[in-house]
Parts: structure tokens; C-alpha cells; sequence
């Protein structure tokens, strides 16, 4: 068979997919008066679900699994009814407390992440030879565009300083976003069920990616942050914190001063809103990328979702170089602010 | 922020686990890795010139070698022309040698015949003194006296010498 046929054939199959998946979507099932769609209505759940220890995750799922219920035998509510459940379900929050611990979806999700990692890099470095395997030059070739990018902005020496850092904090997003792409059998199918009106249902995954849990970019920024201001101080000293708290002008009785008090003050809230704009930025496209996914296959199931997958591939790649871009360009800053 | 999902032990783990994971990539791939491409890198450079140094070298030794050359022609052409010189003087030498010899040879050859010729003359002039006395003696069929005799014919000798000479 020639690789045109084959290929010919893989359109034919695609289309009868995108066709089917309409036709038995949630869309294609409204349409054509199906009694219900091929995927039931997804619910969205931002933060990541516990799955051990099992008493949490079936305390945590419970409570929705029971919501659940409500929500399916609300088909014969009105659409009033409905939008007044979803309020309900929304002031009342099951998920774990802010001090509460348990090991989450997405935090085995990281784990796995960093073993691929593991694996994958020292894998690459060890015994490095002066003629590469193919694993070496690839581990080779990806270090060295990170340190290039590093180098490019903060200058070869400072760049080589940073680049651990930097690197892991790239790697650590791109991958966490690829692996679930890569791994989606896993992350869509694997979890725990539980009997959802009769009918046993996957009510938890086991593994999410952790670009979807605030933690995991929250825990990043932070790591940016002090890693910033370490820099800014190891280059300046305590001459550093000049750029935040300006009074030399007004102490010596420059009225002038008064205007650097403020711009210090500015930067002072801009550098600490850089956690929360570092956080926010990847947990939002991340998540806005993982409910996508989940739209599209409850609307359009089957093919159509791969369109997705290619798109979510690009967001990674593009969130993590923003990551470690950002993290370097602000320890730029830091390090050289006093030359402006 | 709960309702999003903030746990506290969460944020905990995730910065332990990147800690973790910079610990063991930094000592484990990183380090070792950007020390092998350090080292590529010296061993390129260090390579790149060894290869200059060994163009250079190609082209000092070449030089030198023409040099060496040339310096070869230039004797071979001395020695030559000195063969050819000592050649030319030998020739030269001997030609003279020759020549001397020649001359010397006929020097000696010309003082044998002046020699056998003043012989020959001496002889003839006895011979003929003595044919002229016998001959007189026969003509004049007198006895006459012998000085007398002599002193004519060597008076006669000498005039005839000369008409010889003078011949």
C-alpha cells in the first residue's frame, strides 16, 4: 500500500470521526434528538482532587459525586433551576483546606514529571562523550539553547550562573504540559470511579497536569522571585533596597524626592504582583487550555480534540519560555538596575 | 484562593520537589554535561590551532625546504663551475705542458741535427779536404808541401762554407 493510499485513508477515517463525534456529540445529540450525548457534561473543578490518603479523596469526592446527582437528575429542571444549582454548588467548596494535606492529582502528576525528567537529562549527561549518542546530542542541544537564551540577556557569565535555575524552571513547565499531552490515555482514563445514578463513572483522575493546580505555578514564581532578589542583592548589597525605598532626595531636602519615594513605592508593588502575574499567567493558560480540551471533547468528541492537543503543545513551549524569559529578564533588572 | 485550589502542604511539596529536581539535574546532567561542552569546546579551539600551528609549519618547513633547495642548486652550480675551472686549468696546464715538452723536444731535436749537421759538416769537410788533397795530388801530380797544401784547402773550406751558408 502506497503512502498515498494510506494517507488517503487516514483522511477518510478522520472525516467519518469528526462526523460521528458531531453527530453523537453534545452538540450533534441536541440537534438530532439523541437521548444523550457520547461524553455526559464535564464538570470543571479547579482545584486538583486528593487521592491519598483514600479517606480525603472519597471525602472530597463524595460531596461532588453527590452534586453530580443533583445535576443529572436536573434534566427535568428549568434552565432557572439549573443555573440556581450551579450558584449553590459554587458557594459551598468540598476541596481540601488551605492547611489541609494530601497528596493531590496533580502533585503525582509533578512526581512523574520530574522521574521522566530524571530519566530523560541524566540519561543524556552521563558519561558524556566527546562523540554524542543521539540522547546526548538531544539533551545537548536543549541545554544549549537554554543557556544561549540565558546568555543572550544576562551576558555569558552571569548567563552560565543562571542557567540551572532558569533551566529546571523551563523544563519543569514544558514538560509538565507535554506530558499530559503525550500521556493523555493516562491522564483522561486513569482515576477512581464511583456510582453516579446508578452508573459507575470516573468521578477523579489520577494524575492531572500541574500547570492546572495554582500551587505548581505559585511555587515557581516564588522560586523566580527569590532567586531575583538574591541576585539583586549579592550584586548591590543592601544598596539594593534603594530602588524600593528612595529617601535620599527628601532627606536632602530635594523636593524632587518626593516623586522617587513614589516610583520606588511603584516598584516595590510591581515586583511583588510579579508572583502574582507569574502565578496567574501560566495557571490560567494551562487551565484555560485543560478545560478546552474537555469542551471539545464533550462537544465534538474523538478527532476534533487532537486540533487541541497541537495548540496546547504550542502553550506549553510558549508559557515556558515566557517562565524562564521573564524570570531572566527581571534578574537582569536586577542585577544592572543602578546603571540606569 | 481556596475555591482555586491554594493549599498550602501543596505549595510546600511543589517547591521541595523543585528544589529536589534542581539538586539532582544540577549535579547529575547539568554540571557534568556543560563540563563536557566546556571541554568540547577547549579541545575544538585547542585543535583549531594546533591545526594553524601545523599549516604554519607546513608552510615555514616548505619554505625552508625550497630554501634548502636552492641553497643545493647554488653549490651543485659552485661545484660545477668549479670542476669546470679545474677542468679548464688542467687543460690548460697540460696543453702548456705540452707545449713545453714540444718545444723542449724540438729545441732538442733542433740542437741534434744543428749537432749531426756540424758532424756531417765536419765529416764532409774532412772527407772533402782529404778528396780535395787527393784530388790536387792527382791534378798537380806534384809533390808539394803538406801545411802549404792544407792551409789552401782550408782556405779553400772556409770560402766554400760560406758560399753554403750563404746558400
Amino acid at each position: 500500500m502506497t503512502t498515498k493510499r494510506v494517507l488517503l485513508l487516514i483522511g477518510i477515517v478522520s472525516a467519518v470521526l469528526l462526523i460521528v463525534g458531531f453527530v453523537v456529540g453534545a452538540v450533534g445529540s441536541r440537534m438530532f434528538g439523541l437521548e444523550r450525548p457520547f461524553v455526559s457534561q464535564p464538570g470543571i473543578h479547579l482545584p486538583p482532587d486528593p487521592v491519598f490518603p483514600a479517606a480525603v479523596r472519597e471525602s472530597v469526592v463524595g460531596y461532588r459525586v453527590a452534586d453530580k446527582k443533583t445535576d443529572d437528575h436536573g434534566e427535568a429542571k428549568s434552565g432557572q433551576d439549573a443555573a440556581d444549582d450551579k450558584e449553590h454548588a459554587d458557594e459551598e467548596h468540598h476541596g481540601l483546606g488551605i492547611m489541609q494535606f494530601a497528596v493531590t492529582n496533580t502533585m503525582l502528576s509533578a512526581w512523574l514529571t520530574s522521574v521522566v525528567m530524571l530519566v530523560f537529562f541524566i540519561g543524556g549527561a552521563r558519561n558524556p562523550k566527546v562523540i554524542p549518542s543521539r540522547l546526548q546530542a538531544l539533551v545537548e542541544m536543549l541545554f544549549e539553547l537554554v543557556l544561549n537564551f540565558a546568555s543572550s540577556i544576562l551576558g555569558p557569565e552571569m548567563g552560565r550562573r543562571a542557567f540551572p535555575v532558569v533551566a529546571t524552571i523551563f523544563f519543569f513547565v514544558l514538560f509538565n504540559a507535554w506530558i499530559a499531552i503525550f500521556l493523555i490515555p493516562i491522564y483522561q482514563a486513569v482515576g477512581y470511579g464511583a456510582n453516579v445514578g446508578g452508573e459507575f463513572k470516573l468521578a477523579t483522575h489520577l494524575v492531572r497536569p500541574a500547570g492546572t493546580d495554582l500551587n505548581f505555578p505559585l511555587a515557581l514564581a516564588l522560586v523566580s522571585f527569590v532567586f531575583v532578589e538574591y541576585w539583586g542583592f549579592r550584586a548591590h548589597g543592601f544598596g539594593y533596597l534603594k530602588k524600593f525605598f528612595a529617601f535620599g532626595d527628601l532627606l536632602r531636602g530635594r523636593p524632587s524626592g518626593l516623586i522617587n519615594i513614589f516610583v520606588g513605592i511603584l516598584e516595590l508593588v510591581s515586583e511583588l504582583v510579579r508572583i502574582v502575574s507569574f502565578t496567574f499567567r501560566l495557571f490560567g493558560n494551562m487551565t484555560a487550555g485543560e478545560i478546552l480540551v474537555v469542551m471539545i471533547t464533550f462537544l465534538v468528541p474523538f478527532i476534533a480534540t487532537q486540533f487541541v492537543f497541537g495548540l496546547e503543545l504550542l502553550v506549553g513551549l510558549i508559557q515556558s519560555v515566557i517562565f524562564a524569559g521573564l524570570t531572566l529578564v527581571f534578574l537582569s533588572v536586577a542585577v544592572s538596575h543602578e546603571e540606569h | 484562593m481556596v475555591e482555586l485550589g491554594l493549599n498550602v502542604p501543596a505549595l510546600i511539596s511543589y517547591l521541595i520537589n523543585y528544589v529536589v529536581l534542581l539538586i539532582l539535574l544540577g549535579a547529575l546532567a547539568y554540571r557534568p554535561l556543560l563540563n563536557a561542552l566546556d571541554s568540547r569546546v577547549d579541545s575544538i579551539r585547542e585543535s583549531l590551532a594546533a591545526a594553524d600551528r601545523a599549516r604554519e609549519e607546513a608552510a615555514t618547513s616548505r619554505s625552508a625546504i625550497e630554501e634548502e633547495l636552492n641553497e643545493a642548486r647554488r653549490e651543485g652550480q659552485r661545484l660545477l663551475d668549479q670542476a669546470r675551472e679545474a677542468a679548464e686549468r688542467f687543460r690548460e696546464e697540460e696543453m702548456e705542458r705540452a707545449r713545453q715538452s714540444a718545444e723542449e723536444f724540438s729545441e732538442r731535436a733542433r740542437a741534434d741535427i744543428a749537432r749531426e749537421r756540424d758532424a756531417a759538416v765536419s765529416e764532409v769537410r774532412a772527407a772533402f779536404g782529404d778528396l780535395a788533397i787527393s784530388a790536387a795530388e792527382r791534378i798537380i801530380r806534384r809533390s808539394v808541401d803538406r801545411q802549404a797544401h792544407q792551409d789552401l784547402i782550408d782556405q779553400v773550406l772556409a770560402e766554400g762554407e760560406q758560399a753554403l751558408r750563404r746558400n
